[in-house]
């Protein structure tokens, strides 16, 4: 077994199990048997504790640890919402992609297992809405459970009734934020909403919340059926398991990795992705964690990927996805993308990132052109500074990485297309 | 104490109650934190960003849980990373607020160069111009220069019309949403909201009419910027050319606190004026842009006598001349009795009581009434004084423990600015319930909510009666209530059941309504005109449901009668019926009602007839024969008026802006409106012409008192001739003075005089600007507060219960529907003459029926029907409407082409409706 691919996949099971998208191939491998036993064995008590003991960490970007959150919410409100988030739309994220395309069943049983714990009775698999595909999938896949009777009243005679259902987006990143999904899911207009109260306390509707991203979920099956002990086999002590991380750029073998979390940012490119595209055109760059994330540089190689390491190199682990630039790249036509992303993006609830957003844009797009003026980099970090910490929700803060990643590394470079 | 915060702000200490938002906290100490999208009465929402601050809490050590201390023993503090928004921020015990620093000056920088960045910046043509919130925080906050590119602003159409009245200018916009949170949480009508994302983020209405809402230029007023303008005010005026006129609206009974704002004498625009008691800051749309009657070039402007058939204008001498010798000339030869008098319930108290003098004294006449005396007459109310809600009440403080029963009334329609004030009350946790025969908007916010059948009222009152009759302890208590024993036959077989079964209403509700008014602490009940009109055992039982739940007279609870007419309470005060003199006074010999005095006419025994501020013609034409057997006709009005056209001689009056005057609204709150406008035709004020008539037709009287000495006494003759002195005491300077009169003889009225009703200004705390940067205008109350008169109940002797019975209709089968006339905001009242712009927002002449009911009869909208009752019939077109109840035909009220006074009967009235041929 090369040491570039994980024994035992935990969430990418489909790349061990040949049609593990199959309900009956993936009821040969045990599937839904671990639900049956959480569900006619296990009290939600003890689900909630396992996974909290296991450490698994939410995979949607923050890295909250799944099993507290789930502790928040209140036990005697009803009633209650799972929502899987499935909005996946980070540039550069494909990994949800992968496991609703071919792993489906492991999230539905993931599903099950957590609407049981958290006393949901109803959860919504908020999709991207290009997913076209994944969405009748999910839906087909949901029937198929239902057929067998793990969906539904009263599945596996346990007493407890789940309904799930598949809700596709309308083409809007900020629906992947919890509260902005929340608000669409109800049929308003995709923005996010004042926290407090967060979702565990009133969320859908109101009520007692839960918002889990794909993979998150995903691990939930294995982690019951096998243990948080086992699961602790994988990864670091604070950032244990594995993670499906997406990476692509300019990159030998782009395409989704499970790794054990901990293994080096060198590593992952070098020994699992093959390594640069062109060996020899040097690697300038990497957005490690989403576009949301800020940069690292070469000298950055030996960061371990966990969400402490990430976090101490400037960065975050984000949403997994690493995105991998050579020499080749102009510096201000990656930022101008990322920054045109972002304000395409923009809700526009608030001041600070609606025309921020749009301010970095014209001034990115103007450097890039050859009209920049001598003090746009002080401009692009004084804007940033207006923006960062003060917008509404995340995403603001998420346009100023590129800002203020490109000046810091790349100062001279700017300063040179302003000349 | 535990309910209270305390905290530092700027290194200044402020305490308040937990719960408090910083920005709030601030402003107690005069901090003032710039906002754009906190408005103190809406929930915040933290989107605009402007009120970023430096944070910080006292540090707490994990392990012992006590606050850690420095070397000095004073609290670590521990700042946030972030700055938070001051407006969403709740205050906590040791908290430190920094308002004032390099980071939040560049953060408020910041946010005010981004939101320049996307507006027009055309502030010499922008009607906010001078009172901008958006000028103003630029001013004090913004940075001098944008780095941004001018020509990178955003671009809209503009302006864009959002209804007929209200107009978007979306480059101005910032998009603080109060407009959309305001129809959402206020005014309860969510027709606005957001379209598109980022820069073309943008306000829409969402409903058809587009924003189809009664209170939709309060959104004017609290936009921040010019992005929202009325269609009335648009480029009109430059705000600092304005002077506000303190004024209380006269369309309706809530009262509002409004201010004229005036140019050169004439009324630019009307505004709200904070009164937390009547209108918090909030005015209803007819309130606001039906204000044209009053520079309609329709108005009257001088007297008109009759002259050859036909009213020519004649001086005011030779007008007021003819009236008094006539009047003399009846007096002596028919006496006075053969006098009438009408007047209306828009006419100010002083108005009011100078017109039951000028009958009662100088005419010696009984008949007078406050009603016009057509079929569509509504019972005088008296409920309303003697259990109307206790002096001291502001409904604006009351919430949880507080039940508020709406009854027979459609409070948007009757009473616009009550339905925010009730459903704040819910929202504050009380519990409101309504009851009514058809669904209302009300019933929205209403926590229980019965529809009963109309005719079957009384059978509804009876089953919520019951159980609070039989839950009055026996010993001393039932004595304490006059009328107990009467009710006890009444109610013998009242139950749940039956009113089930007879008024078709939810059982279990029924119960759920009976237990909220058993645990009351406050009891509120509000009744309109469908209570009204169903008679007065309605409003007897509501009466006696305050009594029983003994809550008459008990603070904070009462009775609020929503009469039509501004001042509709007012007229019963002042003693404008002709049962009761001024304060309910017993009179030794009641007079005749309008409707009577109509009949005498017809009969020859009406000689004279003096109408103030009334229509009855218009209301009923038939009325036209009768007017024409009365040898005077006398009318005073603002118009020419389908009586006043009928009439021997017209005095024109001034209207409530060019005089002043009180109102006493619902509540019993007297309020004052100033002068805003100078005349600018020689028309006199009600009162005045009054006091003119009363002084040629009472000069001799003292003299003839005093000369008959002969078979009296001494001391009798003193008395007589004083008491003829008193009563030809006609020497009036201005309204303050018959106020003073009023006070002396109306016991309620003992405390109101023009100086306690401009008192207390100022409570909510506002210092001049600082309005600007909260609420989006100024609603700055120079102009008083009113003063509540007291509730009859109140002076805690014994207390009735009134006579109430259970009657239930019985449908003739011939005519199997209920016609019901359903009252509107917007209708074809006299003083809507001139607001052109409401005009598309007016009742349409029209039967609203159930779909259902409409198909079994085979009618589409728009066929036309014959409605035929036991007196008569009238044709409409078919309004297919579910806000119609079965078995059930709506008919507006007051809506011209509809005349309802030739079928309406008492209480309900049932109809045979046909498809009408042809
Ligand atoms: C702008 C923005 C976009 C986001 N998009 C996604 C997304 O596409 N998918 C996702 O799972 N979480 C997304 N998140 C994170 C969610 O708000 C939330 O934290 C997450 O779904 C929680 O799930 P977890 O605890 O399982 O990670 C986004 C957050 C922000 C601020
Ligand atoms: S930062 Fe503001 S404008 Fe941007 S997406 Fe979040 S809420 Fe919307
Ligand atoms: S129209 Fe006015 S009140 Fe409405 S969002 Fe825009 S600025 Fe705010
Ligand atoms: S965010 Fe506080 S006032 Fe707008």
């Amino acid at each position: 077994m090369p040491k570039t691919q994980l024994q035992e996949h935990i969430v990418l099971r489909n790349r061990e199990i040949a049609n593990i998208a199959d309900i009956a191939v993936y009821t040969q491998h045990g599937g839904y048997e671990t639900a049956r036993k959480a569900l006619t064995t296990m009290s939600a008590q003890a689900i909630v504790d396992e996974v909290k003991k296991s450490g698994l960490r939410g995979r949607g970007g923050a890295g909250f640890p799944t099993g507290v959150k789930w502790g928040f919410v209140p036990r005697e409100i009803f009633p209650k919402y799972l929502i899987v988030n499935a909005d996946e739309s980070e540039p550069g994220t494909f990994n949800n992609h992968e496991i609703i395309d071919h792993n489906p069943h492991q999230l539905i049983e993931g599903i099950i297992i957590s609407a049981f714990a958290i006393g949901a009775n109803t959860a919504y698999i908020y999709i991207r809405g290009e997913f076209a595909y994944g969405a009748r999938l999910l839906e087909q896949k949901i029937a198929e459970a239902r057929a067998k009777g793990f969906v539904g009243k009263n599945v596996f005679e346990s007493g407890f009734d789940i309904e799930i259902y598949v809700h596709r987006g309308a083409g809007a990143y900020i629906c992947g934020e919890e509260t902005a999904l929340l608000e669409s899911l109800e049929g308003k207009i995709g923005q996010p909403r004042l926290k407090p109260p967060f979702p565990a306390v009133a969320g859908l509707y109101a009520k007692p919340t839960v918002v889990n991203n794909v993979e998150t979920l995903t691990n939930v099956p294995r982690i019951i059926e096998k243990g948080a002990d086992w699961y602790r086999t994988f990864g670091t002590e604070r950032s244990p398991g594995t993670k499906a991380v997406s990476i692509s750029g300019h990159v030998k073998n782009p395409g989704n990795y499970e790794i054990p979390l901990g293994i080096t940012m060198r590593e992952f490119i070098y020994d699992w992705a093959g390594g640069m595209r062109d060996p020899n055109v040097p690697l300038k760059f990497i957005i490690p964690g989403g576009a949301s994330s800020s940069w690292l540089t070469p000298e950055h190689l030996d960061t371990p990927l966990t969400w402490d390491d990430m976090a101490a190199a400037g960065t975050m682990l984000g949403s997994g996805a690493v995105v991998v630039l050579d020499e080749s790249v102009s510096v201000v036509k990656a930022a101008l993308r990322v920054d045109e992303f972002f304000k395409h993006e923009s809700c526009g609830k608030c001041a600070p990132c609606r025309e921020g957003t749009h301010f970095l844009v014209k001034v990115w797009e103007r450097i890039d052109e050859g009209h920049g003026r001598p003090d746009d980099i002080e401009l692009l970090s004084d804007v940033g500074r207006q923006m960062l910490g003060k917008c509404f929700c995340p995403l603001g803060d998420s346009a100023v990485s590129a800002v203020n990643s490109a000046v810091k590394f790349f100062r001279d470079e700017i300063a040179a297309q302003i000349k | 104490m535990p309910d209270e915060v305390t905290l530092t702000i700027d290194g200044q200490s402020v305490t308040v109650p937990k719960g408090t938002v910083v920005v709030e906290a601030a402003r107690k100490i005069e901090n003032l934190i710039p906002v754009f999208c906190y408005h103190p009465k809406m929930a915040p929402v933290g989107m605009c960003r402007m009120c970023l601050v430096k944070v910080g809490t006292p540090k707490v050590d994990r392990g012992t849980g006590k606050v850690e201390l420095d070397t000095d023993g004073k609290p670590v503090i521990q700042m946030m990373p972030r700055l938070q928004t001051a407006c969403t921020t709740p205050v906590s015990e040791g908290m430190v607020v920094v308002t004032k620093d390099a980071e939040v000056e560049h953060a408020q920088k910041g946010v005010l160069e981004a939101l320049l960045t996307s507006h027009p910046l055309d502030c010499p043509v922008c009607d906010k111009g001078g009172e901008c919130p958006l000028q103003n925080l630029t001013m004090g906050w913004g940075p001098g220069q944008s780095r941004f590119d001018y020509s990178d602003k955003v671009h809209f159409q503009k302006p864009i019309p959002l209804g007929d009245l209200i107009y978007l200018d979306r480059e101005r916009c910032i998009l603080c949403a109060r407009c959309v949170r305001f129809q959402d949480e206020i005014a309860g009508d969510p027709v606005l909201g957001f379209d598109n994302r980022g820069r073309s983020w943008m306000i829409i209405s969402k409903s058809d009419p587009a924003f189809d809402s009664k209170f939709s230029g309060n959104t004017t007023d609290i936009c921040p910027v010019g992005a929202l303008t009325s269609a009335d005010f648009r480029f009109k005026a430059r705000v600092w050319e304005l002077q506000p006129v303190p004024t209380v609206c006269n369309h309706c009974p809530v009262g509002c606190n409004m201010t004229f704002d005036m140019r050169a004498n004439e009324i630019m625009r009307v505004m709200p004026r904070e009164n937390d008691a009547v209108n918090e800051i909030w005015i209803c749309d007819r309130g606001r842009f039906a204000h044209h009657f009053v520079a309609s070039p329709e108005r009257l402007t001088t007297p008109l006598v009759r002259k050859n058939g036909k009213l020519q204008e004649a001086s005011w001498e030779e007008a007021l001349d003819l009236v008094a010798r006539q009047l003399d000339g009846i007096r002596e030869s028919a006496g006075g009795k053969a006098v009438g008098g009408l007047a209306g319930p828009s006419l100010a108290n002083e108005d009011l009581f100078a017109f039951q003098r000028f009958f009662r004294e100088t005419l010696g006449s009984p008949n007078i009434d406050c009603r016009p005396g057509t079929a569509l007459d509504l019972p005088l109310d008296d409920f309303g004084a003697e259990y109307g809600l206790t002096s001291g009440t502001d409904l604006m403080q009351l919430g949880k423990g507080t039940v508020v029963l709406v009854f027979g009334a459609d409070p948007e329609e009757e009473a616009p600015v009550h339905l925010l004030r009730i459903r704040n009350i819910a929202k504050r946790g009380g519990t409101l319930i309504t009851i009514n025969g058809r669904a209302t908007k009300l019933d929205r916010f209403a926590e229980h909510t019965l529809h009963y059948r109309y005719g079957a009222e009384t059978e509804v009152l009876a089953a919520m009666l019951k159980p609070l009759y039989d839950a009055v302890p026996p010993e001393g208590k039932r004595a304490a209530l006059r009328g107990f024993g009467d009710l006890r036959g009444v109610l013998a077989n009242a139950s749940a059941e039956r009113a089930v079964a007879n008024a078709g209403v939810d059982g279990p509700t029924l119960e759920k309504i009976n237990q909220a008014l058993a645990s009351a602490t406050n009891l509120v009940i509000f009744y309109g005109q469908e209570a009204l009109r169903a008679g007065t055992s309605v409003t007897a039982g509501l009466a006696n449901i305050l009594t029983l739940a003994r809550k008459a007279g008990a603070p904070n609870s009462g009775l609020v009668a929503l009469v039509p007419g501004a001042n509709a309470r007012g007229a019963l005060d002042m003693g404008v019926r002709p049962d009761r003199g001024p304060g309910y006074s017993a009179l030794k010999q009641p007079g005749m009602a309008a409707h009577e005095m109509f009949d005498a006419a017809r009969q020859g025994r009406m000689k004279a007839l003096y109408i103030a501020g009334l229509d009855p013609v218009q209301a009923d034409p038939t009325l036209a024969e009768a007017l024409k057997k009365v040898d005077l006709v006398v009318v005073q009005e603002l118009f020419l008026t389908a009586t006043a056209q009928l009439a021997d001689v017209v005095f024109p009056v001034l209207s409530v802006a060019e005089r002043e005057g009180t109102f006493t609204n619902a509540e019993r709150r007297v309020q004052r409106f100033r002068q805003a406008r100078r005349p600018v035709a020689p028309q006199r004020p009600d009162w005045q012409i009054l006091q003119s008539l009363a002084r040629q037709l009472s000069a001799e009287a003292v003299i003839a008192a005093s000369a008959n000495v002969s078979d009296k006494s001494r001391r009798q003759a003193r008395r007589a001739e004083e008491q003829a002195r008193k009563r030809t005491d006609w020497s009036y300077a201005s309204p303050a003075e018959i106020l003073m009169d009023i006070a002396a003889s109306v016991p309620l009225y003992k405390h109101i005089s023009y100086a306690s009703l401009e008192s207390a200004l100022g409570v909510w705390g506002r210092k001049p600007n600082e309005a600007y940067y909260f609420d989006g205008t100024s609603y700055e109350n120079t102009g008083g507060l009113g003063k509540q008169v007291p509730a009859g109940a109140e002076n805690g002797g014994t207390l009735s219960l009134q006579p109430f019975n259970v009657r239930t209709f019985s449908q003739p089968a011939e005519r199997p529907w209920k016609l019901i006339a359903t009252p509107f905001l917007y209708d074809d009242s006299t003083l809507l003459n001139g607001s052109a712009l409401l005009n598309n927002r007016k009742a349409r002449p029209v039967a609203a029926l159930n779909p259902a009911d409409a198909d079994s009869l085979g009618l589409k909208d728009g066929d036309v029907i014959s409605i035929a009752s036991g007196r008569g019939e009238l044709r409409l077109s078919v309004q297919r409407t579910r806000l119609a109840p079965q078995g059930v035909v709506l008919v507006p009220l007051h809506v011209q082409g509809v005349p309802l006074v030739t079928v309406v009967e008492a209480g309900v009235t049932a109809v045979a409706i046909r498809r009408a041929e042809g």
